[in-house]
């Protein structure tokens, strides 16, 4: 008996506790309005409290990159908070060093807005909008990698550099009720101002990636939001290393492309890594621009050739290849884009041969 | 098996659409803490302990990350692979930890048996005792998962 009134003890005081937390929740924790304060008074924002920062910008067309869709899970949102934020969260810990957190940096995603707040923003973020669009062509590149264009709507013109990504939001489809949005790379060149194409592998059980291979159609309207990211060729040196796998090819098309269209006369290396022949794509097009431009040099490399794939190029890692090709760093400057593990082998490989990570750049997310 | 309010919300991050299309539970329909704790009773039967099936996952996780996607042979009758991708996930339970989304493909040749985990899988079953629901695609078979790779005859 003891026991049972026990029992009925705690799940009545539990569900009061539930009650009285959803009441505090919807009443209590109502912040009203609130300022954001950005770059010292340059610009100020008033948003409605207890959102986060980041889709509080975002609802006022200042967008900071993410390519988690505000999951704490890429890390990319940081931004200079020099007052009216909460502690620092367990979920930012991981993203941010020591230096970062004396800095006042924070995950955007994971501040809420509960009073007035100063912020700075990067100047290039403002440059960052939102685009309506309609999925103009859809292409099969290989048995898991697609090519989708989307031509802008609204705005109708966009301005990007070479190798920078947009994002993408989905709608809610099948099981999932959320909309969420995942960032990829664009593939087509800066003076292509009217459309952005974009290049991305399926991932097995991912959300966003089931939803541009199965469900995004021809003539659908989508809603992106970029450019974003600091990879983009920087300085200039006589010769440029591409190292690229899978969906990874899409910003180094858009570099070499863009660089040939502005006639930079460089020697270009466009190392290419795959399984087999299947897994290649854009082969005929980068064979055909190595014949017009004699600076350029393609390099597929199949590290696993079917028999059928009759394959005359080279084998073996992509690892062991560009190594059998650099010989050091003199003059040259390396643009990485791939799965993170492919990425860290190549990374390692180049600074075997003397190249400092000053003059490696990658796309990692 | 009473389940608390705590796991009861981690059992809803791990429906479909919600960090995966497919979620983490497949056609399971038990409580997440009877699903921990039946196959908590599988692993210890097979005297071993998630610590230590977690271990073996990322020692062949490892090596197989050294072929790039390729295909390594190891201790004559293992053949493993990687399946690597851009971007994280989030662990369902919570605790701030993101694994990258990699797959490894593990092969037995000697059992002809063929499973595959993500990073994420090595984690909870390390961290959480968890191998997934019955239905779901890495779900892992707690009755046989030590003898698979190796830990036990």
């Amino acid at each position: 008996m003891t026991i049972l009134f026990t029992i009925l003890s705690i799940s009545a005081i539990s569900t009061v506790l539930s009650v009285f937390i959803v009441i505090a929740e919807r009443f209590l924790n109502d912040y009203g309005e609130c300022s954001i304060d950005i770059n010292d008074g340059t610009r100020t924002i008033k948003v409605k409290g207890g959102d986060t920062l980041l889709s509080s910008l975002a609802a006022n067309s200042i967008f900071i990159p993410s390519a988690c869709g505000g999951k704490a899970t890429c890390g990319l949102c940081k931004l200079v908070v020099t007052g009216g934020a909460d502690e620092l969260l367990p979920t930012e810990e991981p993203y941010l060093s020591d230096d970062e957190r004396r800095s006042g940096i924070r995950l955007s995603c994971q501040i809420k807005v509960k009073r007035n707040i100063s912020i700075v923003v990067p100047e290039e973020f403002f440059s960052i909008k939102e685009y309506k669009a309609k999925v103009e062509r859809i292409t099969d590149m290989t048995y898991d990698i697609k090519e989708f264009r989307f031509k802008l709507t609204d705005p109708r013109e966009i301005d990007f550099k070479a190798g920078q990504y947009m994002q993408i939001k989905t709608k809610p489809y099948d099981k999932g009720q959320e909309s969420v949005s995942r960032a990829y790379s664009i593939s087509s060149v800066p003076s292509d101002k009217n459309a952005v194409e974009l290049i991305v592998r399926r991932v097995p059980g991912g959300i966003c990636t089931t939803y541009m291979h199965e469900y995004l159609k021809t003539g659908d309207e989508v809603i992106l939001s970029g450019p974003y990211g600091e990879f983009y060729i920087r300085d200039d040196v006589s010769k440029y290393v591409f190292i690229a796998g899978g969906s990874g090819l899409a910003p180094i098309k858009s570099m070499i492309f863009d660089m040939i269209e502005k006639g930079m006369d460089k020697e270009m290396l466009f190392f290419f890594g795959a399984g087999s022949r299947k897994d290649l794509y854009y082969f005929d097009l980068f064979k055909d621009l190595e014949k017009k431009y004699d600076k350029f040099r393609y390099i597929p490399a199949l590290s696993k050739p079917e028999p059928e794939d009759e394959w005359e190029g080279e084998t073996g890692l992509i690892t062991d290849v560009v190594s059998r090709y650099i010989e050091d760093e003199k003059n040259k400057h390396a643009y990485l884009c791939g799965s993170p593990g492919m990425l860290d082998a190549c990374i390692r490989v180049l600074e075997d041969k003397g190249f400092t990570r000053q003059i490696v750049f990658f796309d990692k997310f | 098996m009473k389940q608390s309010p705590s796991m009861e919300r981690i059992q809803e991050k791990m429906q479909p659409g919600r960090l995966t299309i497919k979620g983490f539970l497949g056609d399971d329909d038990r409580k997440l803490a009877d699903i921990i704790y039946e196959d908590h009773g599988n692993i210890t039967a097979a005297g071993v302990t998630n610590e230590e099936i977690a271990d073996r996952m990322q020692h062949f996780t490892d090596i197989a990350a050294k072929g790039l996607g390729s295909p390594v042979k190891t201790e004559d009758i293992y053949i493993v692979s990687v399946d690597d991708h851009r971007g994280t996930i989030p662990c369902p339970f919570s605790d701030n930890f993101n694994a990258g989304k990699r797959n490894t493909r593990f092969e037995n040749i000697s059992l002809g048996i063929t499973i595959y985990w993500s990073d994420l899988n090595i984690h909870m079953i390390k961290e959480h005792g968890f191998y997934e629901g019955k239905g779901s695609f890495f779900r892992i078979d707690t009755k046989d998962i030590a003898m698979i790779l190796g830990l036990t005859k």
